[in-house]
């Protein structure tokens, strides 16, 4: 199995001690079994000490996600390519605890006893919503490599070239590349069900891109390419999606957090406190694929769904709303409401072409000293997007496979533990 | 498309020809892997020129590309019945096995039953996807637009071109876009059929379609100077991979989604087909793929989806076993026949067998030892037999696993035999169903040797103890009423027979026997060798012992009143009666059909 890429992480995740917590956790010893006869309401038994740990770690790991660069100058933008691997690293930490505990209790709560048993098929059910999420944001993720490689081309154009070499064939070969992006882009907006901006002009750099798609509504590319010879845009329109044309990234989500209630309070006394553990991984999990779905493309990309009524009882509570309202805030925004995706990078390579397209505009050759210092500037930030892109996505792509690896684990482990003989109820 | 390139196209070698005319290799740029630096820089004109056939010879290379493809018979590479795409090694022997006949008592349905064959696609077989001459050109365009450091153009429009291609070949394969989801709502027999399906399907792609594209990369990039700021070593699969991956990543996703469902008995034979069809293709994915950085990531899932399919291989013999102990005991199955949960596990114990050249590889731990010792609160569970005889070092680990399986079957069966109010239907319950577990061990050679024949005598042992137990219960009783104590007044044989004593005796013989008689022929001993067996040691004990009762004391009857009330059976009557014993079904439906037939 693929090594997490913990490389940069590490800084920020150890400075709070971290996996010392999750060291700690292992040396602790199960309680004795008369323990419980006097754990009741004088002193909190030594489980509801490590689930109440267990929440106090998840509200600690949702705050850091929260850290703006003001206040940690090293905490990455809130969903940049950095920031996302943080946000997986984070869920990693929580699952693993979070299975720690199952199995640290289960002698004196076994699994197998209801109401846990309910609770934790009904977590499993949700955490296998979110296998097929990992496999869909991965094709999203190399949606983005091929934009990137649009990019490079544009980048491989244009710099480092000095002044005299920038011609009209290295810009027209750039802008090329560039609206060939910008319809791909486009291309897959509307396949993720957001309406985009069509019939832009492109100007100079070649035929005028009306032959794109009209009236598409819902309709999902398919694999045949059948109109490639019209126009010069539509054989772009290569990139199908893997998901059958009834699959929802959204329909996935409400299916993670739709329904996820507040564990009662006797389900929690009857658990010995993992009832609240169970729920509280249940949040985490729909809050991280919520914020993956929100950054990165998919098909149908809506996010309407959130979860009910989270009691501010939990100490995770507060950042996790926190963490939720500030994307929703970022979805809302106006250039990035029609975005295919709320990475901060995307965002950057959207810019960084459009404007490299206005500087090149109707440009006269030999570029005046102006204009090319505005292309070199231009072009300066479209290398950088796609240096952060290629160190960027890899480590991504192999984090979210984890996920999906970390997920199965622990749902065989469970599923196992519970079908087990003398452990059946 | 000739209006927007602006010249016409004569056949491919015109456009080669134009390429020439258009983008004349200059001294300063042939087998200059960087960009045309020195040449466009103070030339404007002619770098110009140069981006402008660059432009053109990109739509010119789609359009070769993607008009010249060939139309294969791409589904003719997954047909079970054609031979024409696949290779000459048929496996006659795999036919006549899947139409064999499936054991009449088969509760395992008999798809899963004899291992299918899968005739498809054996090796990698490498197709031709565009014609020769149509290649040379895309080669010609390709190293024109490479030299002039326009390759990564070059490789985009290739990947764009060949990627739907690739995905409409693996849909015409049937390969289907199934969620997870979607796959874990299905039904268990739906999936299996889609398992036979995409195994076939995945040979031909994986050995077809995904061979012959890597080919067709290499025919037109392998000796170009394409250029990457960062240079791996493999640059010139990178279309492929491009091209091919999301077609391999939805491939195995249907596999992988099969591992991870949930793990239950019926599922064991069809995963470990799809297991091994897998491990099959393993050595051709590293092949084709392991040579990119991207490629690579497609090998490192499938061995990973190999390895969790045995897992879960592992997990639901586990789970099968588990299910054999849990097996609730309600209701007593009537007559004392063979219990069904005798013949699903006998029957599966069979496949395993059958399957114990996969299974001999996967499973290599013996039973588990929480399994194995008495859990808390379950005093009455099995513990493993002390077969001192095998030697656990030698011993398979797979046929540790077949005999744990049949001890706790028996285990299951003796709370299921202690349901019976009747304690000699009891014996006779045991007696049947270790009689048939035996019977199933003898049968198949695999499962015989398996299992070993220490274990075997272990069982005849048993099935000999529950005869006795059975005959002592059923007929001790009625064979005392012939014994000769206690009919006798004084200490002599010939003087003083009691014959009150001796009418009791024989009223309470024909009662017992009745009674039996009534009972007995409604139980069931299904294999027809051991009711006849039975019968016949009954009627071994029985009828010599009334003979001779009879002969002895019949006269002290005769000579009273109302014989007939007494001496109602003769040797005969008896015999004839034993043979509704075992039948399943009451004695009064027999005489009747007797008395017609």
């Amino acid at each position: 199995m693929p090594a997490t890429d913990s490389s940069s992480a590490a800084a920020p995740l150890t400075s709070f001690g971290r996996s010392f917590l999750s060291h700690r956790r292992d040396q602790i010893p199960p309680p004795p079994p008369d323990h419980h006869s006097h754990s009741h309401t004088q002193h909190p038994s030594s489980s509801d000490l490590e689930i109440d740990a267990f929440h106090r770690h998840a509200a600690d790991l949702l705050h850091d996600l929260l850290s703006d660069s003001n206040s940690d100058p090293s905490a990455p933008d809130l969903l940049s390519l950095a920031w996302t691997r943080r946000l997986l690293d984070s869920f990693l930490i929580c699952l693993e605890e979070f299975r720690a505990i199952l199995f640290a209790l289960a002698d004196s709560q076994p699994l197998s006893r209801p109401p846990l048993d309910r609770l934790l098929l009904d977590f499993l059910d949700r955490a296998v919503k979110a296998l097929d999420l990992c496999n869909a944001l991965r094709d999203g993720l190399d949606l983005i490599r091929q934009w990137r490689k649009h990019l490079a081309i544009a980048a491989a154009a244009l710099a480092p070239a000095p002044a005299a070499q920038r011609g009209e064939a290295q810009i027209r070969r750039a802008r090329k590349a560039l609206t060939d992006l910008t319809i791909l882009m486009l291309d897959d907006k509307d396949a993720g069900g957001v309406v985009g901006q069509r019939n832009r002009s492109f100007g100079r750099a070649g035929t005028t891109r009306d032959s794109l798609p009209h009236g598409h509504g819902h309709h999902r590319r398919s694999s045949s390419g059948g109109s490639s010879g019209s126009g010069s845009g539509s054989h772009l329109r290569s990139l199908s999606w893997s998901v059958s044309r009834t699959w929802s990234a959204a329909r996935q989500l409400q299916a993670i957090g739709g329904g996820l209630t507040v564990p009662r309070a006797n389900d929690i006394a009857a658990t010995g406190g993992l009832a609240s553990a169970v729920y509280a991984m249940g949040a985490v999990l729909f809050v991280v694929t919520w914020a993956l779905v929100a950054a990165i493309p998919c098909q149908d990309r809506g996010l309407q769904a959130h979860l009910t009524a989270v009691p501010r009882t939990f100490p995770w509570a507060g950042p996790l709303i926190t963490l939720f309202d500030r994307i929703l805030d970022e979805s809302k925004k106006k250039d990035r409401k029609h975005s295919c995706g709320l990475l901060k990078e995307i965002h950057q390579i959207e810019r960084c072409s459009r404007q490299l397209m206005e500087v090149t505009d109707a440009a006269e050759f030999p570029l005046a000293d102006d204009k090319d210092s505005e292309v070199q500037e231009a072009t300066q930030e479209l290398v950088q997007v796609c240096g952060s892109l290629k160190d960027g996505l890899d480590p991504l792509e192999r984090q979210v496979r984890e996920m999906f690896h970390r997920v199965v684990r622990t749902r065989t482990e469970i599923l196992d533990y519970l079908s087990r003989p003398h452990n059946a109820g | 498309m000739a209006a927007v390139t602006g010249w016409r196209r004569s056949g491919s070698s015109g456009a080669v020809d134009d390429l020439r005319r258009l983008a004349p290799p200059s001294p300063a740029t042939v087998g200059s892997p960087r960009r045309t630096s020195s040449a466009s820089g103070g030339g404007g004109a002619a770098s110009n020129a140069v981006q402008v056939a660059m432009a053109r010879l990109e739509d010119e290379f789609r359009h070769v590309l993607s008009s010249r493809a060939l139309d294969l018979e791409i589904e003719a590479l997954a047909d079970l019945t054609s031979l024409s795409m696949c290779s000459d090694r048929t496996n006659s022997a795999d036919v006549a096995e899947e139409a064999a006949a499936a054991d009449e008592d088969d509760s395992v349905s008999s798809s899963v039953g004899r291992r299918s064959s899968y005739r498809s696609l054996r090796s990698i077989r490498e197709i031709d996807l565009l014609p020769a001459d149509a290649i040379s050109d895309l080669h010609a365009i390709a190293s024109r637009m490479a030299v002039a450091g326009y390759g990564r153009e070059c490789v985009q429009v290739y990947a764009s071109v060949r990627k739907p291609a690739v995905d409409s070949a693996l849909r015409r394969l049937g390969v289907e876009k199934l969620s997870i989801g979607d796959v874990q709502r299905l039904e268990w027999e739906v999936l299996e059929a889609k398992i036979r399906r995409w195994i076939r399907a995945a040979r031909a792609a994986v050995r077809g379609v995904f061979a012959s594209e890597r080919r067709l990369c290499f025919l037109i990039f392998h000796d170009l100077p394409l250029s990457s700021s960062t240079i791996t070593t493999a640059t010139h699969d990178a279309p492929f991979a491009e091209a091919v991956k999301g077609a391999a990543l939805q491939l195995f996703g249907f596999a992988e989604a099969i591992s991870i469902g949930r793990r239950s008995p019926e599922k064991l034979f069809k995963i470990i087909d799809l297991h091994d069809a897998i491990a099959d293709l393993l050595p051709d994915v590293s092949d084709i793929f392991a040579a990119s950085k991207a490629g690579e990531s497609i090998y490192v899932q499938a061995a990973e989806i190999r390895s969790r399919l045995a897992d879960a291989v592992r997990g639901i013999l586990s789970e099968f076993e588990n299910a054999v102990l849990r097996d609730p005991s309600k209701t007593p199955v009537p007559g004392g026949t063979i219990h069904p949960l005798t013949r699903y596990v006998m029957n599966y114990s069979s496949l395993i067998s059958d399957y114990k050249t996969t299974l001999s590889e996967l499973i290599v731990s013996r039973p588990s030892a929480c399994s194995r010792i008495a859990p808390e609160g379950n005093e009455n569970a099995p513990s493993f037999p002390d077969l001192d005889l095998a030697d656990p070092d030698s011993q398979l680990p797979l046929a540790a696993h077949l005999i744990w399986i049949i001890v706790v079957l028996e285990h299951n069966l003796e709370s299921k035999a202690s349901l019976y109010k009747d304690a000699a239907l009891s014996h006779l319950f045991v007696m049947n169903n270790v009689h048939y577990i035996a019977h199933k061990i003898k049968d198949s050679p695999e499962l015989r040797g398996l299992i070993g024949d220490e274990y075997l005598k272990q069982l005849t042992g048993k099935f000999r103890l529950a005869a006795t137990r059975y005959q002592r219960t059923a007929w001790l009783k009625i064979l005392n009423c012939l014994r000769d104590e206690g009919l006798h007044v004084s200490g002599g044989f010939s003087s003083g027979v009691s014959k009150s004593a001796l009418r009791e005796r024989f009223k309470s013989f024909n009662a017992a026997f009745e009674e039996a008689h009534r009972v007995q022929s409604a139980w069931y001993v299904p294999d027809t060798q051991l009711r006849e067996e039975l019968r016949i040691s009954i009627a071994e004990k029985l009828l010599p012992a009334y003979r001779s009762f009879l002969g002895r004391f019949r006269h002290h009857i005769e000579n009273g009143r109302h014989p007939e009330l007494y001496i109602k059976y003769s040797v005969e009557d008896l015999e004839t009666s034993v043979t509704d014993f075992f039948e399943g079904c009451p004695p009064s439906l027999h005489n009747r059909r007797r008395s017609h037939g």
